[in-house]
């Protein structure tokens, strides 16, 4: 054979098998990668976390705040029930809990005795509870983290001043002058009765003192939020009678919600003014566009962090401070804008 | 390596190749197989975690069910059914995750497995307080379970839903990549396929070209270019010792034919130098022969008697000698050319009257001579020898008896001679002998010009470049001879 031919045989074998082996290893690295290939990471405790409505964007929201904390801890938050088929109530999402023997427990769960004594249940089982947001006292929960109902109260009172204020301004621009202002406030069937004379307490403190010279005639509704679409009949009633107030106060985001719409749908922008609840998209976008006056956010994230904070230092020491009392904000033109920049950065965080 | 693959036979080299070939591409198969068979492992794996979650509901409802049927009917059937349900219930949540981890499955495990240990345990306190009789409790610790059975129920519904999204994911993941193998692999297989038919084109070609050169040498040689360039071997195999075998060929082939042509040139000189030898020989003898009778000698001498005989008077010997002269100037001058019939038929008349002079008038000559035919030519020297003949075979014993008869004629495009005596005749054997050149002159007589019968008739064929130009008739002894010659008539 001459050696043209030999080297050349050579080369094209040579050349061959190097183009496969390229091309298999190529494929091996560039091939999709399933879920179970990236690695997993695991956590050395491990707390549940329980509301009434897990897929909301509040307790997404103090979701985040708790996971964030926890990392810091090597613990893990999970929100349960939201990634069960079922709904779950609270209640039962406890016995899950419990039956699951989880390391901490964080709920939300209204003021039952049913909640109770689930709650005595976790902690004779060795599981620490804190309440979240609304508290269980007779329970023997370690801590409770929420926003003070009276501190709520009066922050709506300044918020009605300053509407009152706004008003004044507007005698002369086909509104007429009155000394008279109503208000009606918003108060959800599930919340605790102490918890609504505590918030009413607050706005009238804070309008006697800072508006004397006003006669308020402050009314609160109880909107029944049983099963899901009464809220917004309840709330469109109040505008069917033709006695809407001037100022309505809302206590939950859907509340705010189904009052922004019902003013919108009887066409009663700047006349009736809202005072809303939580720092949603949509009631952000409807303070810029001035159908609602002010909102009253809680710090979502903060509410997070103290709940794990506590079951924490719970755990560590065997006790911990029974309060813990979460930032409220309030929202309205002056500021809207940097909530719904973090709104948009907050939501892809989520996605 | 080459050198060793060289010394290959051609059969080893050949399958040699297509085994490495086909080596090569069982191996790239088998590579693409092992990659084929991994994926559909893994394919098949997917949905193994559900298999598993979908067992462990089965074995959950089972220790339910022998839970309550043992309540409703406390049978030995259903508490075995309760051990056998419970123990296998118990084996499938240890395979589930323990760990608490980022990952939403493994906490649902891990939950599941909790559940399951708080479920078995209310289960089993159910029947314990069942045999107890202790209604009451076993009612409770029932409600409980019911619950949990329910919970854990739930949960494994959701964790099998939320797999079963998830592996549908990996599922059509696997597949893409499956479909992308195949491209893969096709392409590999199709590279592969065009590199090994490369290597075979080449190696097959620089396999064959040996034997292509030897075919055009072969070719060459059976052109007759014995002087064709013979292809040199590379190799040892076949091909190559084919080679080396037909140029050694050709080489012996060339050498053969040089050794033949240089004994032929041998044998030609050698056959040159004989007939050189010979051509001496006879040049010798003419020169011996010249030297004899210079013609011009003898022509002056004969001429120098004829003049003493005319002074003397003596007109017959005058006429004599001139008569010898006149014969023996024809005789040295027309040897080589074709001569008039005239001429010819002189010479004999001359030769008869030298003959008559010699010998007293003895032979009677007789000519009859169409005179239309005496310019037409002839070879010389043809008539005289067949007198001669004539004369010393036919009538020399018969005294004054001999009688010589010439006769010319024509017949169509043919001229005719004839030559009759009446002498001894000759025998049909003699005749034959004659005419077939076997006769032969004794011994060249002093009577004779030298020119035998042989030499006539082959002139005389040679002129008429024809067999039959002469016809020798005798009736038997006694009856006399005639030789009749002829030749063509071409005008003078």
């Amino acid at each position: 054979m001459r050696s043209k031919t030999f080297i050349f045989s050579i080369l094209t074998i040579l050349c061959a098998a190097a183009i496969f082996v390229v091309a298999f290893a190529y494929f091996r690295v560039h091939q999709e990668k399933t879920a179970e290939d990236t690695p997993e990471r695991s956590y050395s405790r491990y707390y549940a976390m329980i509301t009434d409505d897990p897929k909301s964007f509040f307790w997404q929201y103090v979701y985040q705040g708790a996971s964030a904390a926890a990392e810091e801890k090597d613990t893990c938050v999970e929100l349960f029930g939201s990634n069960l088929s079922f709904d779950y109530s609270p209640e039962e999402l406890m016995e899950i809990a419990i039956a699951s023997d989880v390391d901490g427990i964080m709920v939300c769960g209204g003021d039952s005795e049913e909640m109770d004594s689930l709650i005595d249940r976790a902690v004779d089982s060795g599981i620490p509870v804190v309440t979240m947001y609304s508290d269980n006292a007779a329970s023997r929960r370690c801590s409770f983290v929420g926003v003070s109902a009276y501190n709520i109260g009066r922050e709506y009172g300044r918020q009605i001043v300053r509407v009152r204020e706004e008003m004044e301004r507007q005698v002369g621009r086909g509104r007429a002058a009155s000394n008279e202002c109503s208000v009606t406030v918003f108060f959800d069937s599930s919340q605790l009765l102490y918890d609504q004379n505590v918030i009413l307490s607050g706005i009238m403190d804070t309008l006697n003192r800072d508006a004397p010279g006003t006669h308020f005639t402050v009314k609160n509704m109880v909107v029944d939020d049983s099963n899901p679409f009464s809220v917004e009949e309840g709330i469109r009633d109040v505008f069917m009678e033709g006695t809407e107030p001037d100022i309505l106060v809302c206590l939950s985001e859907m509340d705010t919600s189904c009052a922004y719409q019902a003013v919108v749908d009887f066409n009663l922008v700047g006349k009736v003014y809202i005072l809303g609840y939580y720092d949603s998209e949509k009631i952000l976008n409807a303070i810029s566009r001035n159908v609602v006056f002010s909102t009253l956010a809680v710090d979502t994230g903060e509410l997070g962090r103290y709940s794990v904070e506590a079951l924490n230092e719970y755990i560590e020491s065997g006790n911990t401070s029974e309060y813990f009392a979460a930032d409220v904000t309030i929202i309205d033109r002056g500021n809207v804008s940097e909530y719904l920049h973090k709104e948009e950065t907050d939501e892809k965080a989520l996605q | 390596m080459r050198k060793r693959f060289n010394s290959l036979p051609l059969s080893y080299k050949i399958s040699g190749i297509f085994i490495v070939i086909n080596l090569l591409i069982f191996i790239v198969d088998l590579v693409l197989i092992l990659g084929i068979n991994r994926m559909s492992v893994d394919m098949e794996e997917t949905y193994r975690d559900n298999r598993h979650l979908n067992e462990m509901l089965e074995a959950l409802e089972g220790v339910q069910r022998s839970m309550t049927d043992y309540l409703n009917s406390k049978s030995t059937d259903s508490l075995s059914d309760y051990y056998i349900n419970e123990q296998r219930y118990t084996e499938l949540t240890g395979e589930l995750a323990e760990r608490v981890t980022d990952r939403t499955y493994d906490r649902m495990e891990r939950n599941i497995r909790k559940m399951s240990a708080a479920y078995l345990e209310s289960v089993s306190k159910t029947i314990e307080d069942k045999r107890g009789r202790n209604v009451e409790k076993y009612r409770t610790h029932y409600e409980e379970a019911s619950k949990l059975y329910e919970y854990i129920k739930a949960y494994v519904r959701s964790l099998n839903e939320e797999q079963f999204v998830s592996n549908s994911e990996k599922y059509t993941t696997l597949a893409r990549n499956f479909r992308k193998f195949e491209s893969f692999a096709m392409i590999v297989m199709f590279t592969v396929m065009i590199a090994s038919a490369f290597v075979i084109t080449a190696i097959t070609r620089s396999l064959i070209q040996p034997l292509q050169a030897l075919a055009q040498s072969a070719d060459a040689v059976t052109e007759g270019q014995l002087d064709a360039e013979l292809p040199k071997s590379r190799s040892n195999d076949e091909v190559g010792r084919l080679t080396t075998a037909f140029g050694k060929m050709m080489v012996s082939i060339r050498e053969y034919i040089e050794g033949q042509r240089l004994s032929m040139e041998k044998e030609r000189q050698m056959q040159e130098k004989e007939l050189m030898m010979e051509t001496h020989l006879k040049d010798a003898q003419l020169k011996y022969l010249q030297a004899q009778i210079n013609p011009h000698f003898l022509f002056n001498t004969l001429n120098a008697g004829a003049q003493l005989a005319m002074m003397e008077g003596a007109d017959r010997t005058y006429e004599y000698v001139q008569t010898v002269a006149d014969f023996y100037r024809y005789n040295v001058k027309k040897q080589d050319e074709p001569v008039r019939i005239e001429e010819e038929v002189e010479l004999v008349e001359n030769y008869i009257r030298i003959l008559n002079v010699r010998f007293s008038g003895d032979i009677h000559y007789e000519q009859h001579m169409d005179e239309r035919l005496k310019d037409v030519k002839m070879p010389g020297m043809i008539l005289q020898p067949i007198v001669e003949n004539a004369v010393n075979h036919g009538i020399r014993e018969m005294g004054d008896k001999g009688k010589i008869w010439l006769k010319v004629y024509r017949d169509g495009e043919r001229v005719y001679i004839s030559v009759k005596d009446n002498g001894k005749g000759m025998s049909p054997e003699d005749i034959e002998m004659l005419l077939g050149g076997e006769w032969k002159e004794r011994e060249v007589s002093g009577d004779s010009n030298g020119v035998g019968m042989d030499n006539v008739i082959a002139r005389l064929r040679l002129f008429s470049e024809r067999e039959d130009v002469i016809g020798i008739y005798s009736d038997g002894k006694d009856t006399g001879t005639e030789v009749v010659i002829n030749f063509p008539y071409e005008g003078k």
